[in-house]
């Protein structure tokens, strides 16, 4: 015993010395992990353009996105017949399509982020708390089951009814609807999770239930559940865009991706640039928002830097 | 090695842990009693699916509820029954005067948090406010473990260790509050063989510097004779042989301890192959009229078959659950 002691002994100790020579390039911060990836940069890059935009949107604007001019269908500058004046071209109503754009992105990004906030946040709570306190597990997921029995469109035509068009009513037909699959996939996540020995480990220990769902549970479960909710950013974005085509959304003389995709949906032959511009934004930022959130994902788990 | 104080610092009688599943009750643990003195360790063999782990967390109270449920007996600390406290106290006594080793380090530790955060978290758990001292003790903690340099591997994550490192961190973090008693489930399993010497080396030492009680749950002998002062064979949810670890090795009374010695390889003697033990446990489920041992056993009688037998004393610290003890050498 103590010969296997000694001998390993300075073996142990060669062991330890790489890891010491290795432990700055491991140290290195999140963020400047994640400049490392082009992919990731790329994506943020991009996304950070838009939101730029969107917020800014009265300065960068162009034209008034609500009033109708008389050059009507015009296409954009680098086609024939464009005109220097109107960037990305006008729409059927002669509307300059790339102030819209900019203010019709504040409103979808808005849409979507704060749907998705509420209903990803009471979802995967919900999910995780099924996962955690197994007694509750059947009654939440059936409740689970009964709200995915409900479509998104019909929430939102029965909340429009009640409180009247506009933006609310949407986030809300929205947010609860991304309640239940947020749910699914959390509770799937963390009942594995809740497998782990840690877990077990984590009681032996004798933290509180409290400490055990936030740090054990909630810890381990976030990663997978945050590129899931970013995900689903992009799919509430299209669903938005839906109900705002069904007249449920936005008011139409605003500005909102998904119904200019909509609406350019009439002019789709002689002016495809009305519907396929929006569109086009509409991929773009679904796209940044997955990359961006898998990024995200490999930098922040510790451990995938094995 | 201890000093023999009468009353013992852990005592279980009786104890029943059951399961409840779809194909009926299943008795991980059915009547198991047992005792430990303080500062003495005591070992509990039997092969896979015998109860010892059940019985590690039946201690602890971690089985699961449901499907588990403790079904009768007692476990009494100090003399105060546990299964008996609000979740409240027993959570203050779990990582504070109980502590636990799993049996895999590859999985029981937190691995989106530092060693370090986590003995930390295990201190703050136990009282300790001040978080620079807890950090301290943490450090303090890794190199009592012998973790090489421990005032930077303190910040390491778990995926950063290797196995027998990790195994160290989980010794560190079960101490790390000085409990009286600790329950070690398999703690060498899965680890290689000359790191399984050091842990348990480690383990020997940590029990002479610190005192607590050990409890050694195992189906490796070989780590019994080495580390343990008294030992308990259980089968298929019984105690089926109680003993101080010198008089089991030198004339065991149950077939079944007998069985598992034998299966153990001699340096000695030249074998082709291995001694094995005929048959398999019962399925759990199964309720058997008589001994559980009856279908494997090679001394078997009508009378092993029809009636259980209790588990009677046979001398100090000495009992066996067997129609046929004691046994007379030649049966071995």
């Amino acid at each position: 015993m103590t010969l296997a002691e000694a001998s390993t002994a300075p073996a142990a100790a060669a062991a330890a010395a790489p890891p010491e020579d290795a432990a700055p390039p491991r140290r290195k911060s999140w963020f400047r992990r994640l400049l490392r990836d082009k992919a990731a940069v790329a994506a943020m890059t991009v996304l950070g353009i838009i939101i730029f935009g969107a917020i800014f949107a009265p300065l960068l604007a162009t034209h008034d996105p609500y009033v109708n001019s008389r050059s009507v269908m015009t296409p954009p500058v680098w086609q024939a017949g464009g005109e220097a004046e109107h960037l990305l071209g006008t729409d059927g109503q002669g509307r300059d399509i790339f102030s819209r754009i900019l203010y019709g992105s504040r409103l979808t990004l808005l849409i979507g982020l704060v749907s998705v906030g509420i209903g990803g946040f009471i979802g995967s709570m919900i999910g995780l708390l099924s996962a955690f306190y197994t007694r509750l597990d059947a009654w939440l997921m059936r409740l689970m089951d009964m709200m995915l029995s409900f479509p998104a469109i019909l929430l939102g035509l029965a909340l429009v009814a009640v409180m009247g068009q506009g933006a609310v009513p949407v986030i809300i037909a929205l947010a609860v609807s991304s309640i239940p699959d947020c749910a699914r996939i959390s509770r799937g996540i963390a009942v594995g999770v809740m497998k782990m020995e840690f877990i077990e480990a984590g009681r032996a220990v004798g933290l509180s239930d409290r400490d055990l769902f936030r740090k054990y549970l909630l810890r381990n479960c976030i990663s997978s559940i945050m590129i899931f909710i970013s995900l689903r950013f992009g799919q509430v974005i299209l669903i938005g865009a839906a109900l705002s085509f069904l007249g449920l959304g936005a008011r139409p003389p605003m500005a909102e991706l998904g119904m200019m995709a909509s609406q350019g949906r009439d002019y789709l032959l002689f002016a495809p640039h009305i519907a396929v511009i929006p569109s086009v934004v509409i991929f773009i930022i679904v796209l940044c928002a997955n990359v961006a959130g898998d990024a995200l994902r490999d930098v922040l788990d510790p451990r995938l830097q094995a | 090695m201890t000093d023999p104080t009468d009353a013992p610092l852990l005592e279980v009688r009786d104890l029943q842990v059951h399961f409840d599943t779809e194909g009926g009750t299943f008795r991980a643990v059915d009547g198991v009693s047992f005792s430990v003195r303080r500062g003495a360790t005591l070992g509990i063999v039997g092969e896979s699916g015998c109860g010892k782990s059940v019985t590690s967390l039946g201690v602890m109270r971690l089985i699961p509820r449901p499907p588990g449920r403790y079904a009768g007996g007692e476990v009494l600390f100090e003399g105060k029954d546990i299964l008996k406290l609000s979740e409240n106290e027993m959570r203050k006594l779990r990582g504070g005067r109980m502590g636990m080793i799993f049996q895999e380090p590859m999985t029981s530790l937190n691995p989106v948090y530092t060693i370090g955060d986590q003995i930390i978290e295990s201190l703050r758990a136990h009282g300790w406010k001040d978080k620079a001292k807890a950090r301290a003790r943490a450090i303090e903690m890794l190199d009592l473990v012998r973790l090489p340099s421990p005032e930077t591997r303190v910040d390491d994550f778990p995926h950063q260790l290797s196995g027998g490192q990790r195994q160290r961190v989980m010794i560190a973090l079960a101490l790390a509050n000085d409990p009286e008693l600790l329950i070690a489930d398999e703690p060498t399993t899965a680890l290689d063989v000359t790191i399984q010497a050091q842990i348990l080396e480690l383990m020997r030492d940590l029990r002479e510097r610190t005192g607590s009680a050990i409890v050694l749950i195992t189906h490796d002998l070989g780590v019994v004779a080495e580390t343990c002062d008294d030992v308990v064979v259980m089968y298929a949810g019984k105690v089926v042989e109680k003993a101080p670890v010198a008089d089991l090795f030198a004339s065991a009374q149950h077939p079944y301890t007998l069985g598992l010695m034998a299966a153990v390889p001699r340096l000695d003697a030249r074998t082709d192959r291995l001694e094995t033990i005929p048959g398999s446990v019962p399925p759990p489920y199964l309720q058997l009229p008589g001994c559980r041992f009856a279908g494997r056993c090679p001394l078997a009688t009508d009378h092993c078959r029809s009636a259980p037998p209790p588990l009677k004393e046979i001398g100090p610290g000495r009992a066996v659950a067997c129609w046929r003890a004691p046994i007379e050498e030649a049966a071995a």
